[in-house]
């Protein structure tokens, strides 16, 4: 049970929606969307590693 | 049982840090909440590997058939990762979706159960046939 990977996602929304206010009250709206996709996308890239792990255990354990 | 313990501690700070990020960043928020329930039922895996290999050994010792308990395992299973991603549907605020994942999940489950009511018709049939 890696806790750390919880930590990082958090700390990732947490900065990404300062940086997200920060730029959309500079009048830079675009760039404040595209910093949330971001964040979303390396976040869901760390996921899908998890989510892979979680199904190959469960194919091994329920002998799909 | 240290798993057990760490798995509520994760728990409970996830649900804090989900309701900290649900304002100003609910997609990442859901993302965070989807990943603590693969961590948590990543450890409830290991929990069960003994009480499947304890099947295991049931099986063996009453001489049943193989596929008679995979097919059950494997329901087992699919109503595992079922129930997971249509709750997290849920929360993300997708009923709809949630509801049709535990509606895709029951299809499988009866469809895989299908060589097994052929079986017990094609049992009866015989058993009917001889009387």
């Amino acid at each position: 049970m890696d806790i750390d990977l919880v930590f990082k996602i958090a700390a990732i929304g947490i900065i990404v929606s300062i940086l997200n206010q920060v730029l959309s009250r500079s009048g830079r709206d675009e760039q404040a969307t595209m910093t949330t996709l971001a964040g979303l996308v390396v976040v869901l890239m760390m996921l899908a590693q998890k989510i892979a792990d979680l199904f190959d255990l469960v194919k091994a354990l329920f002998k799909f | 049982m240290t798993l057990y313990l760490q798995a509520c501690g994760a728990v409970l700070l996830t649900a804090i840090l989900v309701l900290t990020l649900k304002h100003n960043n609910s997609e990442i928020g859901t993302v965070l909440a989807i990943f603590a329930c693969c961590m948590v039922a990543l450890a409830a895996m290991h929990y069960l590997e003994p009480v499947v290999d304890f099947l295991q050994a049931l099986e063996d010792l009453g001489g049943l058939d193989r596929n008679m308990t995979a097919t059950l395992l494997k329901a087992a299973g699919i109503g595992m990762v079922t129930e997971i991603a249509g709750l997290v549907c849920k929360d993300a605020g997708n009923e709809s979706l949630g509801k049709v994942m535990q509606l895709l999940g029951t299809s499988v489950i009866l469809w895989l159960s299908m060589p097994l009511l052929t079986a017990l018709i094609e049992l009866l049939q015989k058993i009917l046939g001889e009387l």
